[in-house]
């Protein structure tokens, strides 16, 4: 699946952007499938927002953004998108706090209908992750670094072809985004997904095969 | 699995006790509207069912009022009696034909002498509620049959024997006594004999055979007065306000005890009327509470929603969820209710049953009709509901 971007700018930060330099906004750019892409980006250039554009959260940009040459999508045709082709992890987490760890995972399977990912499979993520203590508490009261790790399984038991990460390791320390590194690429090569991760400082998680400044 | 999960989500939401009182206000309206179809339902049975139905009550004898008989004597037009025979509760009209000629009845027995003037008044047979079986003249005939009102045969026994110290006498002894008829013609005075054959609760008259009171009119009828004074009116419901507003609209009378149960019918028909509007209106008012308590669950329910969608829950299965969340509750209200209804109206037809009268022991078709009506009402509004606020989320 490929990801075209065509002169998109923020409304928002029209002002803000105006005179700056961007290797992604008013670019026409595009990411091909199988492709590792890493973003940097300091704080207030937009980050977050784009990943929302990408996953058509929001609309409020000017340009187009085309997944495989689609611009807009109906209710029906975003949800498949989201439960088959695109994965996410939240720089926000985005966790119902009154599931458990484990039934915030398996709802995002049951939403995805993927009989691919047994829940034996989940479990040892969790154990890959150090979270299967917490797997049966409620999501609300894991720590943030918990809840991170919940996160990052969860975006991982849906089919994708791109998998979206907002500083998904912004909780963890270096161990443990090793540990969860080494786990979201197994399972891209698995799926053959391509990644696009955005982040605050220079990193070597992935083999990135493009790099660009916001 | 997303269900179960969906409803933790969802149920956590709202809270128990709106949801309970939500449901109860569903309930209590469910219960009125069928309730005052049901009442409806039964009124009409009690009104129309053979079962019920009393062979006086639809006989009515109509004259005019006491007012409009000082004004004029001409009795009942044949106008008036051609416009109430198009009436549409009328189904048929029998005049009662008057003697125009003069008679008298006496006891020929010495031990119970009486002479009285008397005249006689005939109809066709089948307005009468008595068919005895000596109830038949021709010209050969000397004997004339005669029916006389059973409140005739009351006066004489409570009051008139027991003030002389005559005898009581039963029903059989009164048939037994013979009885002189004298009819004045100009030949002179004709001797017929007679007898008491049957007792009406009818008509309050002294009633001769039909065929012989229009020959004896031709025979000996002092004049051609053929004027009508009172009609029997055949009709399917006495009670009928139709027929009292008629009645009195043209200054005729008939017995206030038949036609009074149409000032209840009156009052019954507003009560039954009110709880059915009322009914409705509660209904209505239910759908209300019920839509907003969908809304409510939606908005507080809304950032689990967004969620929910974000993740790529499809709007179409999150509708079907909440459908299925809220219409099976409703669907067993209202089976409750009608289970309730259909116990309540058992135990009051057999309570009902036990004073004479007869209700159908389970509800009509029309009351289950009237809940599945409200039950599409309420799905739709569900759906309704549910469409709009997912819908609308997913525009957001």
């Amino acid at each position: 699946m490929q990801i075209a971007l065509d002169h998109i700018t923020p409304k928002p930060l029209l002002d803000r952007l105006s005179g700056r330099g961007s290797d992604i906004w008013n670019q026409a750019l595009t990411f091909q499938q199988g492709e590792i892409i890493r973003i940097k980006a300091p704080s207030g250039s937009g980050k977050t927002t784009l990943i929302h554009y990408l996953y058509q959260l929001r609309k409020d940009y000017t340009g187009s953004i085309l997944w495989d040459h689609q611009e807009t999508f109906s209710s029906h045709e975003l949800a498949k998108l989201r439960a088959t082709q695109i994965s996410v992890v939240f720089q926000d987490l985005r966790l119902f706090p009154q599931l458990t760890a484990k039934e915030n995972i398996l709802l995002k399977k049951a939403i995805s209908k993927n009989e691919a990912v047994s829940e034996t499979q989940i479990i040892a993520m969790a154990e890959q992750l150090q979270v299967t203590h917490i797997l049966d508490q409620p999501a609300g009261i894991c720590s943030y670094g918990e809840q991170q790790r919940i996160a990052i399984i969860r975006a991982l038991v849906q089919p994708f072809q791109w998998l979206l990460l907002d500083e998904p390791f912004s909780h963890l320390d270096e161990a443990n985004t090793a540990r969860a590194a080494k786990l979201i690429q197994d399972v891209c090569a698995q799926q053959h997904a391509s990644i696009l991760l955005t982040d605050l400082d220079d990193d070597s998680h992935f083999n990135y095969t493009k790099r660009y400044t916001l | 699995m997303l269900h179960q999960l969906l409803h933790s989500i969802i149920q956590s939401a709202t809270g128990r006790l709106s949801r309970i009182l939500a449901t109860i206000a569903m309930g209590v309206a469910m219960l009125l509207i069928v309730l005052a179809v049901q009442l409806q339902a039964n009124f009409q049975s009690l009104l129309n069912s053979p079962a019920n139905k009393d062979s006086i009550a639809n006989f009515l004898v109509i004259h005019q009022s006491s007012e409009n008989l000082q004004r004029s004597s001409k009795g009942i037009s044949s106008q008036t009696i051609e416009d109430l025979r198009k009436q549409d509760f009328t189904e048929s009209i029998g005049i009662i034909e008057s003697s125009h000629f003069k008679a008298g009845i006496e006891s020929p027995s010495e031990l119970f002498p009486f002479y009285t003037d008397i005249a006689f008044e005939a109809v066709a047979d089948s307005f009468l509620d008595v068919q005895p079986e000596q109830w038949q003249w021709n010209e050969e005939s000397r004997f004339i049959p005669l029916i006389v009102p059973n409140l005739f045969l009351d006066i004489y026994n409570f009051q008139f024997a027991l003030s002389q110290g005559l005898p009581q006498l039963s029903t059989t002894a009164i048939q037994q006594i013979p009885l002189v008829i004298k009819i004045q013609s100009p030949a002179g005075d004709l001797r017929y004999t007679g007898r008491i054959v049957g007792f009406s609760d009818r008509i309050a008259s002294v009633l001769v055979p039909q065929s012989f009171m229009q020959w004896a009119n031709q025979q000996f009828g002092s004049s051609d007065n053929n004027q009508v004074s009172r009609v029997v009116l055949r009709t399917k419901d006495p009670g009928n306000p139709a027929l009292s507003n008629y009645l009195k609209a043209h200054g005729l009378k008939t017995d206030a005890d038949k036609t009074r149960f149409s000032k209840y019918r009156k009052i019954v028909d507003i009560v039954a009327g009110t709880a059915g509007a009322i009914g409705l209106i509660l209904m209505l008012f239910a759908l209300l509470v019920f839509s907003l308590f969908i809304r409510i669950t939606i908005a507080t329910s809304k950032a689990d929603i967004e969620l929910l969608l974000t993740l790529g829950l499809s709007p179409k299965a999150l509708s079907q969820f909440l459908m299925r969340k809220f219409f099976p509750v409703q669907l067993i209200l209202m089976g409750l209710v009608l289970i309730l209804l259909s116990v309540c109206q058992y135990l009051i037809s057999q309570w009902l049953a036990t004073q004479q009268v007869i209700l159908p022991a389970y509800p009509a078709v029309l009351t289950f009709a009237c809940a599945a009506a409200v039950l599409l009402v309420i799905f739709l509004t569900n759906r309704q509901s549910i469409r709009n606020y997912v819908h609308k989320h997913v525009q957001q």
